[in-house]
Formats: C-alpha cells, structure tokens, sequence
C-alpha cells in the first residue's frame, strides 16, 4: 500500500477536489442560514445552525451513496469516486456538529448527563409514532465515525479489503437510521409537505439508482462470458470470445471461479488476471493498460498484466490466470495461480 | 430504570474508549511500526489521523500487537481458490 503513510497523499486532484468540497459546503451553510434567517426572523442562531448541520450531512449522505451505482453506470463519474473518503469523514463532522450542537441546546442544562439524557428524555420507545428519534441519529452518528476513523489506507491494508469494505458497508444501516431519524424528527415539526417530498424523493433515487445499477452490472456479467460461455475445449480451459472483441488496452470480464477475470488485450499479447484490486478491490477490468501497466481505475493501482503484480517498490499482487488463443479465440484457464506466481500471457495470433 | 441501565452502557461506552484512547497513544507511537511496518515511517499526520481508530478497535490491534501479528492478507473467491501466495509465511 505505497512506501510510507502520511495524513493525505496529497496531489492537484485531490486539492481541487477537496476546495470544491470545502466551498459547496461553506455555501450551504451560509446559503441556509442567511434565507432561514430571512424566512424566519425569529429563529435562533442555534437552531439555524444545527439543521443548517445536519441537512448538508444528510444530503451529502445522498451523493457518497449515488457515487457507487453512478461509477457503475458510466466512467465519466469515475473522478467523484477518487476521493470518496474525504466526502465520508466531510459527511461525519457535519453530523458531529449537528449532534453537538443539538445536544448543547437541548440536554446539557438538566439534572442527567447530556448522552444519557438523548436516550431517556423520550422513552416512548414502544410507540411508532412518538419513537425516539435522537437515538436513532446517534447511533447513525457511531456507525459515520467508525467508517470515517477508519478511512484511511493503514486500516485498508490492516483490515484488509474485503474486511474494511463490509465495514464501510455500515453506511446503509447509517443512511437507514438517518432516514427514520428524520422521518421521526424534523418532519413530525414541519407543517409543509415539501420536506416529505423531498426525504421521499432521495429514498427512491438511492434505492432505485442501485437497484438499476445492479441490474445493469448482472447483466453485463452475464453477457461478458460470451456466447459460448464455461463450454470446455480441453485441458480445463473454457471459451470466452473473439481476440477482436477485445480492444487494445483494454479487457473482456468474465466470471470464473466464483469472482470476476480481467482478460487484458495490450500490444498484441494478452494476459488474464483476478479483477479485484488489491487497494480497495476495485473493478480491474475496467481500467485500462496505461505505461505497460494494468490500472485500476479507482485509484490508479497498478499491475504489470503478466504477473499480476505491482511494479516495483511497490508490494501488491494479485492472482492470475493462463490464457490461450485457438483459431482466433480467446480460452481461459478457470483456476487462479497464486499471488506471486506467474500465469504468463500469449500472443493474440495464438503463439506462446 | 431506563436511567439506570442507559448510565450504565454509557460508562460502559466511556470506559471502552478511555482505555483505547491510552492504548492508542501508544501503540501510534510504538506498536504500529510492528503491526505494519510501512507504518513505522509514517509522519506524525497519519498517526494523528489512525489515532481515533485506534482508540474504537483497539482490542483487535491489541491482540494484533502481543502476538507480533502482521496484517492479514485478503481473502478473495480467487485468493482462497489458488492457495497461499508465493513467498506467504
């Protein structure tokens, strides 16, 4: 995971993209605070600022979950996703706020202390409709600072992907308690309709942006194994597809022993690898081969295709797959080598 | 009742993370070079930054640390399937 850790790996993209994050936000807020003071002149500076808070948290909450689904659509939203992290930890210090702000206006001047106060100052716990709603975005609020204290590439690598990712999955069960905690909250004191509408609204954009991105993505995977998809041709390998179908620079992916292959096409060779990134398993196969390399568009880890490992000084790998051509066809072997073990590569004309 | 037992998982809750938090004092400045040792180059911005992360799992990192653990290698469908990587302990 790179040579050495530092707080933020720094670069212009990551500067840009940070800036523009750091100015919509500080529009937001200035932007809420300046019309609820213009629309109600009687609203404290307070209560301006605890929802000015937790509105720009819960909305932004709504673009890191559209960033996954939207990448999966089209590339071109690929640039969102590069920095996604610093959306999330953003996202926690807005709720941070919310909470801390909240919780200093309406629980540090009793006789309980403050936290314990958020889960006993309602206790209609077995009532839907006067349910506690403040615990709910606590809880919300743990689950956002355990993925933001642990976004950075040491738990990555510590955790490892797989761990780290089911981790980060927590955002949904986030999202969830942030949805009721609004539902319960905010909406149970506003008389206008138009705030249903548009908690509604984002519920069925995230739900439906990744129920269509997932349908899509099941799709494409069935259609990538090719006409004549797991047929065996002999010595265990199976047919995929045409040497044309693939571009230069750029691979087919099929699924082979219970996960995606990354079939790379580069200089009239081609080389199969596991299309699971070793960073943050990121799609493999849907980046290209650029300097020689294969690179993950995510974060732009890179493989040399023939080993499946990263270029020196750097550590990754990833496991890799023999390839063959036969009368113009591309033919895979299913069965992974192990990180570290060279499947090799062959000429698209069907030399060795 | 109900105060009763919310004081008491939130002193629960406290002492958990009073604990992570000396924990994790020390183990940025001495055990995460030997958990990982990328790490032990790390600049003072990172340590500060894997600090409260540290303080929330440190059980796991803990354990980690007294057993001289390095840090697991994934496991994939494609890992799990090809064996130990070449060059594994």
């Amino acid at each position: 995971m790179g040579l050495e850790y530092r707080a933020v790996g720094w670069n212009r993209q990551k500067k840009l993209y940070d800036l523009t994050l750091a100015a919509a936000v500080a529009v937001y807020l200035a932007a809420f605070v300046g019309v609820g003071l213009a629309l109600k002149p009687n609203a404290t500076a307070e209560t301006l600022l605890i929802r000015a808070f937790g509105t720009a948290a819960f909305a932004l909450l709504h673009v890191i979950l559209s960033i996954g689904p939207l990448c999966r659509l089209s590339p071109r939203f690929l640039p969102l996703l590069y920095n996604r992290r610093h959306l999330g930890v953003t996202m926690f210090f807005l709720g941070l706020a919310h909470a801390a702000l909240s919780i200093v206006q309406f629980h540090l001047f009793g006789d309980v202390n403050p936290l314990v106060s958020v889960f006993t100052s309602n206790a209609h716990y077995g009532d839907v409709a006067d349910f506690p709603f403040q615990p709910l975005g606590l809880a919300a609020l743990v689950v956002l600072f355990l993925m933001a204290a642990t976004s950075h590439d040491f738990w990555l690598h510590n955790l490892t992907a797989p761990t780290w990712k089911a981790l980060h999955m927590g955002v949904y069960v986030a999202y969830g308690l942030l949805v009721m905690h609004v539902a319960l909250g905010a909406l149970q004191a506003e008389r206008s309709p138009l705030y249903v509408v548009l908690v509604g609204a984002g519920l069925a954009w995230v739900l439906g942006l990744h129920l269509y991105a997932a349908g899509r993505e099941a799709a494409r995977d069935r259609a990538g194994v090719g006409p004549a998809a797991g047929e065996e041709v002999g010595d265990g390998f199976v047919d995929v597809c045409a040497v044309d179908e693939i571009p230069d620079a750029r691979a087919r992916v099929v699924c082979a022993a219970g996960e995606r292959v990354a079939i790379y096409r580069y200089g009239g060779r081609l080389a199969a690898v596991s299309s699971v990134c070793q960073h943050q398993n990121g799609p493999l196969g849907e980046g290209r081969v650029i300097d020689g390399c294969i690179t993950c568009p995510w974060h732009g880890y890179q493989y040399v295709p023939e080993t499946g490992e990263s270029p020196p000084p750097f550590t990754e790998r990833v496991p890799t797959f023999p390839v063959r051509v036969r009368d113009g066809r591309v033919q895979l072997d299913p069965r992974p080598r192990p990180a570290g073990r060279p499947a090799g590569s062959c000429s698209v004309k069907g030399a060795p | 009742m109900l105060v009763t037992l919310v004081s008491w998982l939130v002193g629960l809750a406290a002492a958990y993370l009073a604990v992570g938090l000396v924990f994790a004092v020390a183990f940025v400045t001495r055990g995460a070079g030997r958990v990982d040792p990328v790490a032990a180059h790390g600049t003072w911005g990172f340590r500060l930054a894997i600090l409260p992360g540290c303080a929330a799992l440190w059980p796991l990192l803990a354990r980690r640390w007294a057993r001289g653990e390095r840090a697991p290698v994934e496991r994939t469908p494609h890992r799990d399937a090809a064996g130990p990587a070449e060059g594994a302990p």
